[in-house]
């Protein structure tokens, strides 16, 4: 079962439409498993209650299934990818580690997602804001997910979390429903309420699934937290 | 848009305050993904508001699809706005 999330579920780079058909059996082997994951992930995710976030004496503390441990543990590193800093063009300004020019807004959407431009209206100040804050912003979001991924707790284990660390959490599991939101497509409120609709057939039926287990938690964090 | 901003107890004419010392703003705008609680959250814990006012700003982001949090001198609201972006929302700066 979990070897075959991790061998097709690229869920952060997951696009709806496949680019090219497999052919015959492999196509038809693709589908099943495609099935298989959505009917686990739509049955299962979420829904043994004993686990997820609860706040105790200790503080706040985390228990995982196995399923769900997995899923949190492959799409930190899948995220990790997305969050590189773009390129620098000029060769001396790379040897420096120093950025002089802005880097174009970026092409992703789920990375532009993650950095909103706060001067959508100025171009100027736009490009000099991502020149300035670009490369800090995407460090600090991979240091949290690197943090969160460690910390991810196996089958079985409690993660006791502190309040910076809480903080990682909190951060890091809505980066990545922004990121599994913006590959869903959810744009206005309507795409929102669509994704309840979906058929186990529909082959964004598992990340669906993924995304409204993302949405649990950090719903739940976020309740022990106020 | 709602009025978060200060009521001044003397009417100024906008016109004759220099462009440069007029206040800028943060506002936060609509999205469908995040959450209602998190983003309550969110303004509590970066602007330090009562739940009350934390709550209020969040249904005025959800309904009237954006709302002014915070206001300052540009580096202010620059740095406010990147901390709101650490937390995934959505916020841009301009001048009031």
């Amino acid at each position: 079962m979990i070897g075959v999330t991790s061998r097709w579920l690229r869920v952060v780079g997951w696009l709806p439409v496949p680019s090219g058909p497999p052919a015959g059996a492999r196509r038809r082997l693709a589908a099943w498993r495609r099935r298989i994951m959505a009917w686990q992930m739509t049955t299962t995710l979420g829904r043994r209650r004993v686990n997820g976030f609860r706040r105790t004496s200790a503080g706040i503390e985390l228990r995982l299934p196995q399923l769900e441990s997995t899923l949190l543990t492959e799409l930190l590193e899948q995220v990790e990818g997305l969050l590189q800093p773009p390129p620098v063009d000029d060769p001396l300004e790379a040897l420096v580690g120093l950025r002089d020019t802005a880097p174009p807004p970026p092409e992703d959407p789920a990375v532009a997602r993650l950095l909103p431009d706060p001067y959508p209206d100025d171009p100027m100040a736009s490009g000099d804001y991502r020149r300035r804050r670009t490369d800090d912003a995407l460090a600090r979001r991979r240091d949290a997910a690197r943090r969160v991924l460690a910390a991810v707790p196996a089958p079985g284990t409690v993660l006791v979390l502190d309040d910076e660390s809480a903080q990682d959490w909190l951060t890091v599991l809505n980066d990545l429903r922004l990121v599994l939101g913006t590959r869903l497509g959810l744009t206005d409120d309507e795409s929102t309420e669509e994704l309840d609709r979906l058929v186990p057939d529909d082959p964004r039926a598992p990340v669906a699934a993924v995304y409204n287990f993302l949405t649990e938690l950090l719903d739940e964090l976020t309740r022990t937290m106020l | 848009m709602s009025v978060t901003a200060v009521s001044p107890v003397e009417v100024e004419d906008v016109e004759d305050v220099p462009e440069e010392d007029r206040l800028w703003v943060t506002i936060v705008w609509n999205d469908p993904i995040n959450l209602m609680s998190y983003v309550t959250y969110v303004f509590r814990k970066l602007f330090g508001y009562s739940e009350t006012k934390a709550t209020k700003l969040m249904l005025d982001v959800h309904h009237k699809g954006r709302a002014t949090v915070t206001s300052g001198t540009r580096e202010e609201m620059e740095a406010a706005a990147e901390r709101l972006h650490t937390y995934g929302l959505w916020a841009t700066i301009a001048q009031d």
